[in-house]
Parts: C-alpha cells; structure tokens; sequence
C-alpha cells in the first residue's frame, strides 16, 4: 500500500533534518521541490524552530545559587546520615560477635551458678535468658519511649 | 569508525564517566559545575512542561536534589542531560499526576500562563519588544497544544536531543515520539500562522 507522500513529507519534516537517513533527505528534497505545498509548511516548521530557539529563558542567578546551597546542605546531610549509618552497622556487628563469642561462656557461667545454688536448670536457663535479653529489651524502651516523645512533639509544633 | 568520531565517542565516555564518578561520591563541586551547566536547558524545559514559571523553579531544585540522591544510578554509557531531563520529566509528572491526576494538560493554568522573563542582553527598545511579542506568540501557540506533543517538540527542536534521546526521556516508543512530533507540529503551525496574520 502506497502511503500519502505529502504526509509522509511532513513526518519526515517534523523528525528534524539530523533524525534522517542520507536516502531520507534525498526523497525529501526531491519532494520538496515538486510540492509548494509541503515546501511552505517546509517552510514554515524551520521559521518556527529559529523562533523557538531565539526564545530567552534564562535561569535566575538566584536560583541557581539557592539550588546548589540546598543541593549542598543536602548533601552533608546525606553524608551525616550515612555516617550515623554506617556507625549503627559497626555497633551491630561488634555486638553480634562479642554475643557469639560470650553467651557460651554465660552459659557456663549461670550452669556452674545453678548447680552449686542447687536450683533445677529451667530456673537458671530462665535466669539466663532474662541476663541476655534484658540489654535489647531496655534499649528497645528507651528507643521506643524517645519515638513516642518525637511523635509528640511534632504533633505539637504542627498543630 | 575513522579517528575523529572515535576520540568523540571516547571523550564522551570519559566525561560521562567523570559525572558518573562524582556523582557517586556525591561530589559538590561537580554537582555546582553541573547546576551551572545545565541550568538554562534544564529550565526551559521545565517551563515548556509545566507552563508555570514558578513550578518549573521549584521542580528545578527539586530535579538536582534527585540528582544529588540518586547519583549513583546514572549509567555513563548515556549523556547526562538526557538522564537529568527524564529526573525532571518524572519529578513533574508525579507531581502534577497528585495535584491533578486526569492529565498532564489538565494542569495548565489558563490564568496563570507562561511567564517567559526576557533575557539579561538588552540590544534596544524595539528589538527587545518584537522579541518579546515572538515570544509570547510562541508561548501562547505551545500552550494550545497537548503536552506530549509540547514536550516532544521542545525536546527535540529547542534542546536538540535525537529521537532516541527523547524516546529515552520521556520512556515512550521512537515510533510515538515521531507521531508526537508530526502531530504537535501539525496542530503549532496553524497557530503561529494565524498569529501572524
């Protein structure tokens, strides 16, 4: 099927010059030579492009200094919350390893404590368990009590 | 490949590569540099996108503190502007899509308008007023059109990004963009024909 060649002109006009192949701007020209009325609109589409590159927008020298401020500012911050990050991760990992490298030696440790007390193992393994867990648990409070004050303490200044 | 298009190619790459680099380090020297760089072509398009001077501001320092957050996904085997283009691009059409989420041209605000400031380079009076009438002329015509079609055309004629740039800008089909072309031509011309007359 032959498509309309005037059509097909004015997409190829509309893809712009450098978007077409050698044998593109061939067909093109010869068209354009043989059709005023693609020629005009030929015409009229390279008037419109001078136009709309000789349109002044320029960026306020304000802005762009407030924008690299900001972008700087956020970028400490950025820095600053990795480096926070960064430390959390060092904490948790020597945590981990000196849990791995203790908690057998406790467990010895409350074994021996049970056995010369005479109390039955699931006393001193309860006892254990609460010497162990009780570090996370009271950091999890604190941790929680200081979420619950900056809840609310946004929720006052905002309201 | 002969040898100039070949030291093109790989100057390119370095310098991609450089940005690429910085951008992961979050160097702000080169963020400064590249904020310099790009500030009026990044503009523009924001102003063409938005047809609001004052949101295409905010979505300006909003597009670089993207940059600035998600260096590290910027692949060097492609130019920056296009990648920094397609930050703007999302930034707005998520913003806009929250303020109004029927369509982009939903959003043009007739009253409101475009506010193209004239430039800092004053020749004379009257070259400054026909200069500003030709700029309200074109203003007002690529407002009249869709905003697809409005941001294929400055994309490709204004910032002069191949099709396959825009395609990538803008995460539509080369054969969509090339309708969107043809179309948004289409529909401009009469425009800034019976402006004219």
């Amino acid at each position: 099927m032959n498509r309309d060649p005037h059509q097909q002109a004015r997409e190829l006009i509309a893809c712009g010059s450098q978007g077409l192949t050698d044998s593109q701007q061939t067909w093109l020209q010869i068209h354009l030579d043989q059709c005023a009325s693609c020629h005009d609109y030929a015409q009229a589409a390279e008037q419109f492009v001078r136009s709309l590159r000789s349109v002044p927008v320029a960026a306020d020298p304000s802005l762009v200094r407030s924008t690299q401020m900001r972008v700087r500012v956020h970028a400490q911050q950025l820095q600053q919350r990795q480096e926070r990050l960064w430390l959390v991760w060092m904490s948790c990992i020597v945590v981990g390893l000196s849990a791995a490298i203790t908690t057998p030696l406790l467990w010895r440790g409350f074994e021996w404590i049970g056995e010369w007390a005479h109390v039955s193992s699931p006393v001193w393994q309860v006892g254990f368990m609460v010497f162990w867990i009780s570090p996370a648990l009271a950091a999890s409070l604190i941790f929680l009590a200081r979420g619950v004050h900056l809840t609310d303490t946004n929720g006052t200044s905002r309201g | 490949m002969n040898a100039a298009a070949c030291y093109f190619v790989n100057g390119m790459e370095s310098e991609t590569s450089a940005i690429a680099r910085g951008l992961r380090r979050r160097d702000p020297d080169l963020l400064d540099r590249l904020i310099e760089q790009y500030q009026h072509r990044l503009l523009r398009y924001l102003i063409y996108l938005t047809s609001n001077r004052e949101l295409a501001e905010d979505m300006f320092q909003e597009t670089w503190i993207r940059v600035l957050e998600r260096g590290h996904q910027y692949d060097p085997k492609y130019e920056f502007s296009t990648w920094l283009l397609s930050i703007a691009r999302h930034l707005t059409v998520d913003y806009l899509r929250k303020k109004k989420p029927t369509s982009l041209d939903g959003l043009l605000d007739e009253e409101e308008g475009i506010s193209l400031d004239p430039p800092d380079l004053r020749p004379s009076a009257l070259e400054m007023i026909a200069q500003q009438e030709q700029s309200e002329q074109i203003s007002a015509a690529l407002v009249g059109i869709a905003a697809e079609y409005r941001e294929a055309i400055v994309l490709r004629f204004q910032e002069g990004l191949a099709l396959d740039e825009i395609a990538a800008v803008t995460g539509a089909p080369l054969g969509t963009v090339k309708s969107r072309l043809y179309r948004g031509l289409n529909a401009l011309l009469p425009r800034l024909k019976g402006a004219q007359a």
